[in-house]
């Protein structure tokens, strides 16, 4: 789905008013990119992706890998001496890409979908489940085969789901806001 | 704070998160037995509910604060606005909520009060009392053990002096004494948006200073808060393993023997994918990946079945002291 210039526009907008108001002010230093674990395999680099946002070119970072293989660890923002948000901005594009169906790694978004399934089903995570599914749908069958035996051998998992009391709520919850 | 007051203290609530009940099993049994026999009155928030963690707060903002309001308005139904949160995931998503929800408004923006409208509406309908004042504080395990360090010293050297030492079975003091560990803190604790910022980001001390009252000495570590790669470990393997690759390296650089962790998610991908890690780059990694709890709890008593060290999938080889 392409997303019209108006909601780009819009989308910009709600950055700057409601996310990070400071985004002018970065100059570029690059202390983000240099700080981020994952920025080797980025598309696009933190500091890239603030300039893009300055000139309007939003699409370019929804096309790019960049956002949503970021892990939120918040060095980037953390680290900015000019205080911009990165890490929020990067979180709030990525919840709109996910609204605009526009989320780019399939990998990814099988995994967030299989998961919020799962607590909307059942109220808690239940990672045998997660792991079958995801395997299935990443068509990764084998993945994490050997990790999987080792945690059946020490008993580390539950093997039936646990069912809140009250689970309704939080499915109403889940179903709610997504 | 001495162990008579804290016996007659508010209870504190206790949220173990989803990790916590499954694949950190051990974590969960040691933390709970380290408080325990530090005394500390705690009660589990019944019914709890997932905080969402990655997925919820990549979707939608909503979402994650109100899965974790839930948990904080069970908690108040208990009685209890202090809350105990040793999953770093969890703990960052509580303490958005709790920042959102809690009734002093005044540092509050626009939007954020907007949204603390919506999710008191929601729970309002679901039968919640959302009327009366709310006070919430979330503590990371770290900064609850690092507020209780003289707690944690008393207890050492009653145990100390009570035992002179015989506490320990031959096992549990062997750990202790061939420990070399450096402290690993993960990324976010004291990085995220809302979490308390009780240390220093970049090189934070407060687990070094725990683990000191028990007589522990930890290592210095350049990668204290580096990313160990998180969730991409499900799905961009590949990210994740070499991340971790690099964390145990410059722990081994130390000279280290062994890494302490209190994330969960941290010590699923250093420990339980130390072999995919061999296998991956061709390595010989066997460091063991401890909970500061599972090390807290040996060092003040408790024993090697009641921390769990044998759910550990790299398990310390200790090598026999000559004894006399």
């Amino acid at each position: 789905m392409k997303i019209e210039d108006s909601y780009l526009e819009k989308i910009k907008e709600e950055i700057l008013t409601i996310i990070e108001p400071d985004i002018y002010y970065c100059y570029q230093c690059g202390k983000c990119t240099a700080g981020c674990p994952i920025s080797y395999v980025y598309e696009y680099k933190p500091n890239e992706i603030i300039r893009l946002i300055q000139l309007n070119k939003i699409n370019a970072i929804f096309n790019s890998n960049s956002i949503y293989l970021c892990t939120s660890c918040e060095i980037c923002s953390s680290r900015c001496p000019q205080n911009v948000n990165i890490a929020a901005i990067m979180n709030y594009l990525r919840i709109k890409s996910w609204h605009y169906k526009r989320f780019k790694l399939k990998r990814i978004y099988n995994f967030y979908k299989i998961f919020l399934k799962i607590i909307e089903k059942f109220g808690r995570s239940f990672e045998p489940l997660l792991i079958i599914c995801l395997n299935f749908l990443n068509k990764t069958f084998f993945n994490d085969f050997d990790a999987a035996l080792k945690i059946l051998k020490k008993r580390k998992i539950k093997i039936i789901p646990e069912l809140l009391k009250n689970r309704k709520e939080v499915s109403f919850i889940v179903k709610k806001y997504s | 704070m001495n162990n008579i007051e804290q016996k007659n203290q508010k209870p504190i609530a206790y949220y173990p998160g989803c990790s916590l009940n499954s694949t950190a099993i051990d974590y969960n049994i040691s933390v709970k037995n380290l408080l325990k026999i530090l005394n500390i009155n705690f009660k589990e928030i019944k019914d709890w509910n997932c905080c969402g963690t990655t997925p919820a707060h990549n979707t939608s903002s909503e979402m994650s604060i109100a899965l974790s309001a839930r948990n904080l308005f069970l908690a108040k139904n208990m009685g209890c606005e202090e809350i105990i949160c040793p999953c770093v995931s969890c703990y960052c998503k509580l303490s958005e909520a709790s920042f959102i929800l809690n009734s002093n408004i005044a540092s509050r923006s626009e939007f954020e009060k907007k949204k603390r409208e919506e999710i008191l509406r929601l729970f309002k309908n679901m039968g919640f009392d959302t009327e009366s004042e709310l006070n919430f504080k979330v503590y990371s395990i770290i900064e609850f053990l690092y507020k209780n360090k003289d707690l944690i010293r008393q207890k050492f050297s009653e145990n100390k002096m009570k035992n002179n030492n015989a506490i320990f079975s031959k096992k549990e003091k062997e750990l202790l004494t061939q420990l070399k560990p450096v402290c690993y803190y993960g990324c976010v604790l004291l990085r995220a948006e809302y979490s308390t910022k009780f240390d220093n980001a970049e090189n934070p001390v407060s687990m070094e200073e725990i683990l000191e009252t028990v007589d522990i000495k930890s290592k210095n570590f350049r990668f204290k808060t580096e990313c160990c790669g998180a969730i991409l470990s499900l799905t961009y393997k590949e990210i994740a393993l070499k991340l971790s690759k690099e964390i145990l390296d410059a722990a081994l650089e130390t000279g280290a023997n062994s890494i302490i962790v209190f994330c969960p998610l941290c010590q699923q991908n250093l420990d339980l994918r130390q072999t995919q890690i061999n296998k991956r780059f061709k390595a010989n990694y066997s460091i063991p990946i401890y909970y500061i709890s599972q090390i807290l709890g040996l060092a003040l008593g408790l024993s090697y079945e009641d921390v769990m060290i044998n759910k550990l999938f790299i398990e310390p080889e200790i090598k026999k002291i000559k004894t006399g």
